[in-house]
């Protein structure tokens, strides 16, 4: 089971999403904007990032770049939620050095398939 | 879609989700809080960037919660205004009243959805119209610089496309592919296709020929298939096509060369593109969606990707010169959008301050609670200690005395908590005061002080009533229609100044208004009318009093605003059931102030703690005007049973306490040799009792919640001998006395 280093600004979001996980037996550590999840990355070492686009003090594209130049993230999953999918937003991401992405509104189901994925499973 | 039955459709797969619904109901609420303040506050002549992007913010959070939790009315309505507020945020629109007005409308929809989702029981609201009106402000025509129907003006229709178009005269449309969309599709939305070459960099550009309107060269590296598939997303398959220039493309084939090895593996071309599944695996740049529907899905060869891919063998170090090429030219893209950003982000983080945490009401209580337990067990305490010899007991007392320190320190930071800005009353008031002024054809703004003011939670939810009253008093009675304020000297737009600040140990609450004042002269006279004692050198003051009488109103004209006239009294009321007390004063002509004194807060109170017999009794001190030790010369008899006190001229009806109460007393000890002379609702009685104890700070108990609810006593507190002593209710002894 793995530890998820999750980041959204909507608290409603971050309760399903940990809910979720929680309850496949990972690990879920909140975090409620950009800034506040690259904190937290730095403060311990997460299996996998899932964060969203759109949040205040830093947006998940400038985060997903922040991480990948901890040597420790570098080949760390990181997933961006993505509200549309759009190809625009998903070329920023793969720029960014996302590994993959979600689209929002996202089914709790689908959310534990690709973290098995993800995981190797 | 059945939306009647209050439920939501939701995509949870079989996991229950409506245990989050309540932290969504409340963050929805907060973001129409939010977007209600930026919209009131936008100037429509110069919108902020900022603003609009908060604005924009809002709804497009609520709009993927709602769309999360399946709430399919919130989800398509927050869309248009999305939509809305998307275009102008990117200045794609120029922002006019109207679209203001109808986004505050929408907002009051979805407040009445929300609280629909969340139990109320009202029918769904019908959104379809207001949503078509925000769909027609999206694609106003009146904006000067929008696109206009018809082929000639596509050149000139649209300044963005210019950079990434180019127009040839030739005839010959340069481009390794032709770009063709069916005659059927309107011109805005192949602007919008076209635009798409602007806005991702690298996809392409478009060369137009003067005399064609359907037809576009597109010089570009990308491979047509994934052009395709972007232009999928805005076009039906049937609407467009994409050719090679010189021939047309297969698409189910390997696609051509600058593009390197395409495997695109994509069903016949007549199907919609929603149901491919492509693995175009290019550029690094996208790559597997693993869901059919594209929800999700993999970066090829991204870090952190598992390392199982059906993926065709490719020439590594081709494919990773072109990774190189093309990522080379984004991030100057890249380095501006995000930045764009969180810039804005941080200058609205700006404003949020500390961090926070949300903790439920009852668990703040419960622990006020505690702490006014403790408070109690340690006045005990320093009562026994009391008797303890100072020498002796020297490390005891001195403990004692840390320890009464830090529980006055506790209580003062726990009450801290409890306390809110005075904001969060006076942000109601913007809305209304423009809904009723708009309804009352009369102009008004609200200014605010002290903003920052803390009072009481338990204050603010009992405050808020009442003051919402003195408002709309304020602008239906107050203010003068502006021809009426011109005509006066005054300027048309009328002035409600909301005021907080803290005074001794209250909080003074004010609304002062620049209207046409009280009239002493009408105000007597509905006094005579309605029988209310009144005499003619009674002071100002006195005679604005009079308002609160009940049955009292000079309105002229009954609205359907205020009311018939039972307004101040309740007011009064409600702000004296709060140990407070409300006055005001007026100048005929120059206007009105309406000053509410409230105590910080219900927990705590000043009493005056009274003696009767063997027992202890608590008056409010606020509401004490004197103590007087009794010479029977100033006793008046009036009848057999009613006595009156006379001091200084006046005749104070005498309340026997232990009338009220039931009395034991030791024997031989008479008692009443005391009287306290005490205020509410505007009468005054004097409270005839053994002794005056003293006055102490006392905490607050509620009667009610540990016992039941016993007319004349308003709550109860323990000593510091660890008796209970009840707390009187003053406004229920000045109706026993004056019967």
């Amino acid at each position: 089971m793995a530890t998820i280093l999750a980041i959204d600004d909507s608290a409603s979001i971050r309760q399903i999403v940990s809910f979720t996980l929680r309850s496949a037996g990972h690990e879920v550590m909140e975090a409620v904007d950009g800034k506040d999840g690259l904190q937290k990355a730095q403060r311990a070492q997460y299996d996998i990032v899932l964060t969203d686009q759109n949040m205040p003090e830093m947006d998940g594209i400038t985060l997903i770049r922040n991480l990948r130049k901890m040597p420790n993230y570098a080949a760390t999953p990181i997933l961006v939620l993505t509200t549309e999918s759009s190809t625009e937003m998903k070329m920023a991401g793969r720029t960014a050095g996302a590994t993959g992405w979600l689209v929002k509104p996202f089914d709790p189901q689908r959310l534990l398939t690709v973290m098995d994925t993800v995981l190797d499973r | 879609m059945n939306k009647s039955t209050g439920s939501a459709e939701s995509s949870d797969g079989g996991m229950d989700l409506s245990q989050f619904h309540g932290v969504f109901f409340d963050e929805a609420a907060e973001n129409l809080g939010s977007m209600e303040e930026l919209l009131l506050a936008l100037d429509t002549d110069a919108p902020a960037n900022d603003d609009l992007h908060a604005i924009f913010r809002c709804a497009h959070s609520i709009k993927g919660g709602a769309a999360t939790f399946g709430f399919a009315d919130l989800t398509e309505l927050t869309h248009v205004m999305e939509t809305l507020l998307d275009r102008l945020r990117r200045h794609e629109l120029v922002l006019i009243p109207a679209m203001v007005d109808a986004l505050l409308e929408s907002k009051d929809m979805l407040t009445t959805m929300l609280g629909r989702h969340a139990g109320s029981g009202e029918d769904s609201p019908d959104a379809s119209a207001m949503a078509a009106n925000l769909r027609r402000l999206c694609e106003s025509t009146d904006q000067g610089n929008a696109a206009a129907v018809g082929p000639a003006s596509i050149a000139q229709a649209d300044p963005v496309a210019a950079s990434a178009t180019a127009t040839d005269l030739s005839g010959r449309l340069p481009g390794q592919y032709i770009l063709s969309f069916a005659q059927g599709v309107d011109e805005t939305v192949i602007n919008d296709a076209l635009k798409l070459f602007d806005e991702v960099i690298g996809l392409g550009r478009i060369h137009r020929s003067a005399d064609e309107t359907r037809r576009f060269g597109v010089e570009t590296e990308t491979p047509a298939s994934e052009i395709a598939d972007l232009l999928g997303f805005h076009l039906k398959a049937d609407e467009f096509s994409i050719e090679s220039n010189g021939a047309p493309v297969e698409l189910s084939q390997a696609v051509d060369v600058p593009a390197g090895r395409t495997a695109a593996a994509l069903a016949p071309t007549t199907g919609p593109v929603s149901n491919v599944i492509a693995e175009v695996l290019d550029d690094g740049v996208i790559a597997r969606p693993v869901a059919p529907d594209g929800s999700w899905g993999l970066f090829a060869g991204a870090a952190g990707a598992p390392e199982k891919h059906n993926l065709p063998t490719i020439d590594e170090s081709r494919s990773d010169d072109r990774a190189e090429a093309v990522t080379a030219e984004r991030p100057a893209a890249d380095s501006t959008a995000p930045a764009a950003g969180s810039k804005a982000g941080a200058a609205s983080a700006a404003n949020r301050g500390d961090a926070t945490l949300r903790v439920s009401v009852d668990k703040v209580d419960q622990l006020i609670n505690l702490v006014g337990e403790l408070v109690i067990t340690q006045a005990m305490l320093a009562q026994t200690g009391r008797d303890l010899d100072p020498m002796v007991h020297q490390q005891m007392v001195g403990t004692l005395a840390d320890l009464e320190r830090n529980t006055r320190l506790l209580q003062e930071s726990v009450m801290a908590i409890r306390m809110i800005p005075m904001s969060v009353v006076f942000n109601r008031f913007p809305r209304m005061l423009r809904d009723l002024a708009k309804k009352l054809d009369k102009e008004v703004e609200m200014v605010t002080v002290g903003d920052a003011t803390e009072l009481d939670k338990g204050m603010i939810e009992k405050i808020t009533d009442p003051l919402t009253h003195l408002v709309r008093n304020a602008v239906d009675h107050a203010i003068e229609m502006p021809e009426q304020r011109i005509a006066a000297g005054k300027k048309p737009v009328g002035t409600i100044t909301l005021s907080a600040q803290h005074r001794g140990g209250s909080i003074v609450i004010e609304v002062r208004d620049d209207g046409r004042g009280l009239s002493r002269k009408k105000i007597l006279a509905k006094a005579v009318e309605r029988g209310v004692p009144t005499s003619d050198n009674m002071t100002d003051e006195d005679v604005w009093a009079l308002i609160f009488e009940p049955g009292f109103s000079t309105a002229e004209v009954v609205t359907e605003v205020s009311g018939r006239g039972v307004g101040m009294d309740v007011v009064r009321k409600n702000i004296q059931a709060l140990n407070g007390s409300v006055t005001l004063s007026s100048a005929e002509g120059y206007g009105t102030c309406v000053s509410v004194r409230l105590p910080l807060t219900l927990a705590i109170m000043d009493g005056m703690s009274i003696g009767i017999g063997t027992d202890q009794y608590i008056l409010p001190l606020d509401s004490v005007i004197e103590s007087i030790n009794l010479n029977p010369s100033q006793i008046k008899r009036v009848t057999e049973s009613n006595r009156v006190l006379e001091i200084r001229g006046e005749y104070i009806p005498i309340l026997p306490l232990q009338d009220v109460v039931q009395v034991e007393r030791e024997p031989g000890k008479e008692g009443n040799t005391t009287v306290i002379v005490f205020e509410a609702e505007g009468k005054r009685v004097a409270l005839m009792v053994d002794e005056l104890i003293g006055q102490h700070q006392i905490v607050v108990k509620n009667l009610e919640r540990n016992y039941r609810k016993v007319p004349g006593i308003s709550g109860a507190t323990i000593m510091g001998d660890g008796r209970v002593a009840l707390i009187l209710d003053v406004a229920y002894l000045v109706r026993r006395a004056r019967h």
